[in-house]
């Protein structure tokens, strides 16, 4: 019983990470058309680095290297995790954010996001290279004492406490005056621009909102499997985040949600569990990450708007001064033909 | 001294695998005016068609290459007419186009890792005695590189200037509205392009794996960043922008090993991409007359 | 009287106070090609002031220039007696000068009404901590654009369409949304670019009332540019002509219409023909 509970509550964890990572794609690319095709990047800055504000100091002698290890309390790991990523999405913005071509942008973000795994991997006394962290301290595990399966009971409702407030304050910012400027930055940046808008501001705020998010998801990742390595967080995993957002209908954060669930609950981490043949150890990843890429292409050719389509902003009806209302709203569709 | 100058040497054979690579890339995004994310995808089908028509068909290399080419640059026309085509037709946005790239980078480079393997390869020529041309060194191989290069650099620049085919691509590529008005089949100029771009990626991948020696289905992708570099330096769709491009970058992700490590080549091509973006964006060979 | 610009003619022969928007000079080379090449003029405010020339003439870059979207390579561009050249377009904007597009850009997948909503500037609400942390402090405003929109939404006649996408307007709806959309920014200067270009009659003269009216009302000063020379001649005060990227002539339609550099500009279009008559 306690395996069952055990499992879905790893099902459950995942699904709110997933749908934070979806949030704050939402924010960049569903809000304000930003293409950012390293989301996974942001991921592992937030999780690496609120892993070594977490760890104790280096122990010489075992192999494995890190900076900082500041045997910090959780609360302040995770903040660190999420402003390093909000940084890093401010510095990738500073250059991407520059051009107004959305072609530029999605290549610098890309490239960008390469660099920073080569440096990862490659640089073995941040983050332990390709070996990567692992031993991340789990928040109050220490305190509660508690069996692994009911442990994850409680960090689901961590878990899920954190995503809520990601989603209130992703709705929030959605229909604000912010949100709305965003979303005609989206739909035409010169015109919004024009009508003096500060679109790089607004983009750069989207930008590294986005990345803060999509880092407080990498935070409760490193903790839930207290290891993160960059095999972890390749170009395939940027593309299960892109998959959710277009599946489930961008735009909308109840879109992400049920994008998160489709993709990354359903499709992608229940492969996980099937059996891998011992010969062909590389052949499940390759079929999920076939399956993922293909899935988009699908989609955005069946239902371009996703499962649940971006909504009309209703606002509450305000009485006019004047009667003519009617009368002259009858007399336009007459007149509208060209 | 002679290792600067030995350096200079290897780092003109990248060039010309990266001037191949990336005159490829920039003619397909100006003649069609979107990324094409998929492109390390399309190396490494020219590295792989081939090794199998090298190892398995047990065809003579150079014959072997030739096959691999021709058989990337179709590849290339059906992912066209197959997928991307459709979308354009339906005028899908070129931000979506780019995503359906990007999914479509994602399908590929997991099937040919699927068929052909995780672990690396490499095609079974000798590597032969080094060549000295004065202070320069190269394996037979790099030279052959070399020559290849500049022969389809120059094959290309004849196509662009005294054929028709090449004419109307320049066209498209400077005006596609009006290319269209004036009565070219953008259509049948499309798949050629496609099949051009192809070959050029199937070649630049059977350079780039003769190149490192080794090769395996991700090669070709991480290359596609100095690529990038190549083609946004010399300014999206400019072919002789690109070759510029990569004959700068080229050098520099040599040189610059002289210095800090090679494992940093990548960071070298993003800093170009970088200074190239933030200083002129629209190429160092500017286009002409757009408004 | 129409004044004809002299070949010779130092490019600042307009003082920034001419008028609301005055432009000295400028010039702009894409490439090969000069298009815009000492263009000067005055838009006094509270006229409706047209911009005609022939194809290529250098209307469009004008607008661009003006706005801020081009940098030019030399010349001056004053508004309200500021120098504003080469600002970026939204520090323009925020001074209140307003242009439209060539074609209809309205934010297709926003409702109509919210293409209006998005218009105020620097707005309690666009500020990320308000935004996130602070609704209440901007839901006042909020109102405020909202009676404000849906005012000018009626004005226009799409009330009735304020829920729906702008993607599914119809032409004319979308270019009376145009409008409708610019007047919410509340500009003293509209630039409209071609806002007639390819609509019927009747909504030429609707568009044209309209203009009269945000003129009288609103006191807002207009530039057109502008192909169709019956409208401008019913419409407009002062015309400017332009051609080959420099003032040709400016004054009311009817008396360019007795100036054979302008008549011969619209025939010919031609370079080496403008310079012979003037």
């Amino acid at each position: 019983m306690g395996v069952v509970i055990g499992y879905i509550a790893t099902l459950g964890v995942y699904f709110c990470i997933y749908n934070i990572f979806a949030f704050g794609l939402n924010i960049q690319f569903g809000y304000t058309g930003i293409l950012d095709f390293t989301v996974i990047t942001f991921m592992a800055v937030g999780g690496y680095l609120a892993g070594v504000a977490a760890l104790g100091p280096e122990q010489p002698g075992t192999d494995i290297y890190y900076v900082l290890g500041l045997s910090l309390p959780w609360p302040v790991a995770l903040l660190i995790g999420a402003a390093a990523a909000g940084a890093v999405g401010y510095l990738i913005g500073l250059i991407a954010l520059r051009r107004l071509r959305s072609d530029y942008l999605a290549i610098v973000t890309l490239a960008a996001g390469s660099i920073v795994y080569g440096i990862v991997g490659n640089d073995t006394r941040l983050f332990d290279g390709f070996e990567g962290l692992v031993g991340v301290p789990q928040p109050l595990s220490g305190v509660l004492n508690l069996n692994p399966n009911d442990y994850t009971v409680v960090f689901l409702a961590l878990c899920a406490v954190i995503m809520a407030v990601c989603w209130f304050l992703a709705n929030r910012l959605y229909k604000s005056p912010l949100g709305r400027t965003m979303r005609a930055i989206r739909e035409d940046l010169e015109v919004a621009e024009a009508y003096g808008k500060r679109t790089f501001r607004v983009r750069m705020s989207a930008m590294v909102i986005g990345s803060i998010y999509v880092g407080i998801g990498g935070v409760l990742t490193i903790w839930f499997v207290t290891s993160l390595a960059p095999a972890g967080w390749g170009t395939g995993e940027t593309f299960v985040v892109w998959a959710a957002l277009i599946v489930g209908g961008r735009g909308n954060n109840l879109g992400a949600v049920v994008g998160s669930f489709l993709v990354a609950v359903l499709f992608n981490e229940a492969t996980r569990f099937l059996p891998a043949i011992s010969s062909l150890p590389n052949l499940i990843p390759e079929i999920r990450n076939i399956c993922i890429g293909g899935l988009v292409i699908l989609t955005l050719w069946f239902r371009p708007q996703g499962v649940v389509a971006e909504r009309k902003a209703r606002f509450f009806v305000v009485p006019l001064q004047h009667g003519t209302v009617a009368g002259s709203a009858a007399a336009e569709v007459a007149v509208s033909g060209d | 001294m002679s290792l600067f100058l030995l350096t200079l040497g290897f780092g003109v054979v990248t060039a010309s695998v990266l001037a191949l690579a990336s005159v490829g890339l920039s003619l397909q995004f100006g003649v069609t005016n979107y990324v094409n994310f998929a492109y390390g995808a399309y190396l490494a089908f020219g590295m792989f068609f081939t090794y199998t028509a090298n190892t398995a068909l047990h065809l003579p290399f150079w014959l072997a290459a030739a096959v691999g080419v021709v058989a990337t640059g179709l590849v290339a026309v059906l992912i066209n007419i197959a997928i991307l085509e459709p979308f354009v037709r339906r005028g899908t946005s070129g931000f979506f186009l780019l995503i359906v790239t990007f999914g479509l980078s994602l399908v590929l480079l997991n099937a040919i890792q699927a068929i052909w393997g995780v672990g690396f390869d490499q095609f079974p020529i000798a590597a032969g005695s080094p060549i000295r041309l004065g202070p320069f060194s190269f394996t037979a191989a790099q030279l052959a590189i070399v020559v290849i290069a500049v022969m389809t650099l120059v094959a290309m620049h004849l196509l662009l200037t005294r054929t028709a085919l090449g004419r109307a691509m320049r066209a498209m590529s400077d005006n596609p509205s009006l290319a269209r008005a004036s009565g070219i089949d953008t259509h049948r100029v499309t798949l050629w392009t496609w099949f051009i771009s192809g070959s050029l990626a199937g070649l630049g991948g059977i350079t780039l794996a003769l190149n490192t020696v080794e090769f395996q289905a991700f090669t070709g992708n991480t290359f596609l960043f100095v690529i990038f570099g190549a083609v946004i330096l010399g300014g999206i769709g400019q072919i002789y922008g690109a070759m510029v491009g990569a004959l700068i970058i080229g050098l520099a992700v040599n040189l610059s090993g002289l210095v800090i490590s090679s494992a940093y080549d990548l960071d070298v091509a993003f800093v170009f991409l970088v200074l190239a973006l933030l200083l002129r964006p629209q190429g160092l060979i500017a286009a002409r007359g757009k408004a | 009287m129409a004044t004809e610009t002299d070949d010779f003619a130092p490019a600042t022969a307009v003082t920034p106070t001419d008028g609301l928007l005055v432009v000295a000079g400028l010039a702009r080379r894409f490439g090969g090609v000069q298009a815009l090449d000492g263009c000067s003029f005055a838009v006094e405010e509270g006229t409706i002031t047209a911009l005609i020339g022939p194809n290529g003439a250098g209307k469009t870059t004008l607008v661009n220039v003006v706005a801020g979207a081009i940098r030019p390579d030399s010349g001056r561009v004053y508004f309200a007696g500021q120098d504003i050249t080469a600002r970026p377009s939204h520090q323009i904007a925020l001074r209140g000068l307003i242009r439209t597009f060539q074609l209809s850009r309205e934010y297709p997948q926003l409702t109509v009404l919210e293409n209006l909503m998005v218009s105020p500037q620097r707005q309690v609400g666009e500020r990320l901590s308000v935004a996130l942390l602070r609704p209440g402090r901007y839901r006042a405003q909020e109102r405020a654009y909202l009676e404000r929109a849906v005012q000018i939404l009626d004005d226009f006649g799409l009330y009735g369409q304020r829920d729906e996408y702008a993607k599914n307007l119809s032409g004319g709806q979308k270019r009376l949304l145009e409008l409708a959309r610019a007047v919410m920014a509340g500009p003293r200067l509209l630039i409209l670019d071609e806002p007639m270009a390819g609509i019927n009659p009747a909504l030429v003269d609707r568009l044209s009332a309209h203009m009269l009216r945000l003129r009288a009302e609103m006191s807002i000063t207009f530039l057109m540019v502008e192909h169709n020379l019956d409208v401008v001649e019913r419409l407009c005060d002062h015309v400017v002509v332009m051609a080959v990227g420099r003032t040709l002539a400016t004054g009311t339609m009817a008396e360019l219409r007795q100036n054979a550099s302008v008549v011969t500009a619209y025939l010919t279009g031609g370079v080496a023909d403008v310079r012979a008559e003037s």
